[in-house]
């Protein structure tokens, strides 16, 4: 519900119920005037009656006109009495209600109930028009009232639907920031400081741990550059004993490892710095099949079966990201895949699964995303592999899950 | 004052590389381009038949532009070394490098502002960038400043010799293409290579492979160096590398049937190298 809706909702709740007690309690105090003073005129028939049995010490004959009846008869009650009551119309064929008053008079000696009936037409006729009136206006004032608002809702938010508009397509660290109009209004211009202040801290801190990452990534780096190449100058010693070799390869490999744990870490912190920002649309299926070309080889080379079941995927996210993604699926399940194994990838167009025969029974789903955990204690792997694997589908807005079934490993991420 | 300060280089290297061992000059030479006649240039050191690029290295670790050289130097190359921002400018600002190996991160300056430098002064000579920054960013921006190519710290030196053979054949040589080992007769253009005038039938990967194992010919190239060259550093296969061994049989086997020495020597457990004995 945006904020419009919601204001007119309760605005219009509010106003209707207002105006219908307000109506209400207008409706009966004109009713409750209106038949104070039929009554008034039925005193005056009363005393009109009285002054005419003074007089002629007889009751007056009884007329029956259009909108008021006379009548009597002989009283019950041998008091004098007088009472009110709103009657329907004695005339079954209208629906005007009549006003009554009764009351007793000594005649001659004896009590006579003495009625008079009014015709209430014109006064609830009266009534009708005014509720009609007043009704009629109501509904007028609803909607232009709700037509003002709105346009003038629309008009004062303006700078904050702008400003919202400029934080939806804002992404942090792309060096964009978004502008904002200043205007009349105090507090839209304020939130519009407020909201500039905080980009600027926040690209500041980006900004500073983006340098902070490439600081360490070069500090690192360069003592690793210069093992590597001191190794690279040394094996070309031909004067080199069997051993020496072995251990020079030894250091090498170590050398290597750390580089790729290096790089990793490097690779991870990127992601969570959302330093892939760069997004676009492409067909999933057409990475996937380069991928399948580029890995052939290395497939072969371990005597694994690949099966796939691709269809077009369209997806958007990073490309290097999807890629980086797809050498670890790739490597991880041809990794821990046995020898002459089997590999599926079924790619549909929300799902991308891959499956490798396991060499041992499910494994660990609670560490299996967590960094430096490791599967099997072979000291080749670092354990980054999934965590990145898991970190590019939490930036791309992507699932990845982890299933054993029938002695295989499944990973699936859903697009 | 130029051009004596240029002779009296010349003149030292000349008798640097006098002093280099007599195996080294037979290999420099096997490794022969062809010049026009009529080409001059002085990016590179002539001494008798042999030619030397003159490659210059801004770096300012000292332990990594000393390997860089110590490598480079046994082949076609002379390396001068730069440690820092304003030793590289008086040195582009003389002398014509065939390449420059250029570190982004200088203690007193950017290597990005020698690029802008190189192109105020319109000079044209080759540039790789080595820098530990691997982002994407820096990548783009060194390229767009007018470097050549890019590579990440660490790297391997056989890879470092590639690119940077790569840049020298794409800067200097247009219209000649060839590269000759031994028996082997490399078209780059065409990517194929010839045997006594027989086409060598090989994969792209196999090319690939044997122009790595000629421009880093006599030196110990290791396994892994092979793998990234071949396939990427994203490819994370460090447990096996069983599947280069399958690609190198393969590539003897083909040398050998069309009449080639058999050049590939492995090296223990550490690597192969690529040489006439």
């Amino acid at each position: 519900m945006n904020l419009f809706t919601r204001y007119f909702r309760i605005n219009l709740l509010a106003t209707v119920i207002v105006f219908m007690l307000a109506s209400l309690a207008f409706y009966f105090l004109l009713r409750y005037v209106s038949i104070g003073q039929v009554d008034d005129d039925l005193k005056i028939e009363k005393r009109e009656i009285e002054s005419y049995v003074a007089k002629y010490h007889r009751p007056p004959e009884p007329i029956v006109v259009h909108d008021q009846n006379i009548s009597y008869g002989i009283s019950e009650i041998h008091r004098p009495f007088r009472s009110f009551k709103t009657i329907p119309s004695p005339n079954p064929d209208e629906k005007e209600n009549f006003r009554e008053i009764s009351f007793t008079l000594q005649v001659e000696g004896k009590w006579l109930l003495f009625k008079v009936a009014k015709s209430l037409e014109e006064t609830e006729s009266l009534n009708r028009s005014i509720i009609i009136i007043s009704l009629t206006t109501i509904v007028a004032i609803l909607i232009v009232s709700l037509l003002i608002n709105r346009w003038l809702l629309r008009r004062l938010w303006k700078p904050f639907y702008l400003t919202l508009d400029g934080l939806e397509k804002y992404r942090l660290g792309e060096k964009i920031s978004p502008t904002f109009e200043t205007n009349s209004i105090h507090e839209f211009n304020l939130l519009n400081q407020t909201i500039n202040r905080f980009i600027r801290d926040a690209e500041k801190e980006f900004f500073i741990l983006k340098e902070f990452t490439e600081n360490a990534s070069h500090e690192l780096q360069t003592p690793l550059a210069i093992v590597q190449s001191t190794l690279d100058v040394l094996i070309q010693d031909e004067s080199l004993s069997e051993s020496q070799s072995r251990s020079l390869q030894n250091a090498y490999m170590a050398i290597q490892k750390m580089t790729k744990l290096n790089q990793s870490l490097l690779l991870l912190n990127k992601i969570e710095n959302k330093q892939f920002a760069e997004i676009k649309a492409f067909d999933f299926k057409t990475l996937v099949v380069e991928k399948m070309t580029n890995w052939q080889e290395l497939w072969q080379g371990r005597d694994l079966h690949i099966s796939a079941s691709l269809h077009s995927a369209m997806i958007s996210m990073n490309e290097q990201l999807a890629d980086i993604m797809l050498n670890n699926l790739f490597s991880n399940a041809a990794r821990h895949c046995v020898e002459g194994g089997d590999i599926h990838l079924a790619l549909s167009s929300n799902m991308f699964e891959i499956s490798n025969t396991a060499r041992s029974g499910s494994l660990d789903t609670e560490k299996l995303f967590k960094r430096f955990s490791k599967m099997d204690q072979s000291t080749d792997q670092h354990g980054l592999g999934l965590s990145i694997i898991k970190q590019i589908t939490e930036v791309s807005n992507m699932q990845v899950t982890y299933a054993y079934l029938n002695g295989k490993h499944i990973f699936s991420i859903q697009f | 004052m130029y051009l004596f300060e240029y002779l009296a280089w010349e003149a030292e290297y000349t008798f640097d590389c006098l002093q280099k061992n007599d195996t080294i000059l037979e290999q420099i030479c096997s490794w022969k381009y062809r010049f026009p006649s009529e080409f001059k240039c002085t990016f590179a050191v002539s001494f008798g038949k042999y030619l030397f690029m003159k490659v210059l290295i801004i770096e300012d670790e000292k332990a990594l532009s000393e390997s860089i050289a110590t490598y480079l130097n046994s082949e076609q190359y002379i390396c001068e070394v730069a440690e820092n921002f304003q030793t590289a400018s008086a040195k582009i600002g003389q002398y014509e490098y065939a390449c420059i190996i250029l570190d982004i991160n200088l203690p007193d300056g950017s290597g990005l502002d020698i690029l802008k430098e190189l192109k105020t002064h319109k000079k044209t000579d080759g540039v790789l960038i080595i820098s530990a920054r691997n982002s994407l960013d820096d990548r783009l921006n060194g390229l767009n400043s007018g470097a050549d190519d890019y590579l990440t710290k660490p790297f391997h030196l056989s890879e470092l010799a590639a690119r940077v053979a790569a840049i020298i054949r794409r800067k200097s040589f247009d219209g000649n293409n060839s590269l000759l080992f031994e028996e082997l007769e490399f078209d780059l253009l065409t990517k194929t290579v010839h045997i006594k005038h027989h086409l060598l039938e090989l994969t792209r990967k196999e090319y690939d492979l044997l122009l790595y194992f000629v421009i880093n010919k006599n030196k110990v190239i290791n396994k892994s160096a092979i793998a990234e060259h071949l396939w990427g550093d994203n490819m994370d296969m460090a447990d096996s590398y069983d599947f280069i061994y399958t690609h190198i049989k393969n590539l003897r086997k083909k040398l050998i049937q069309a009449g080639a020495k058999d050049y590939v020597h492995s090296v223990y457990g550490m690597g192969y190298k690529f040489s006439k004995r």
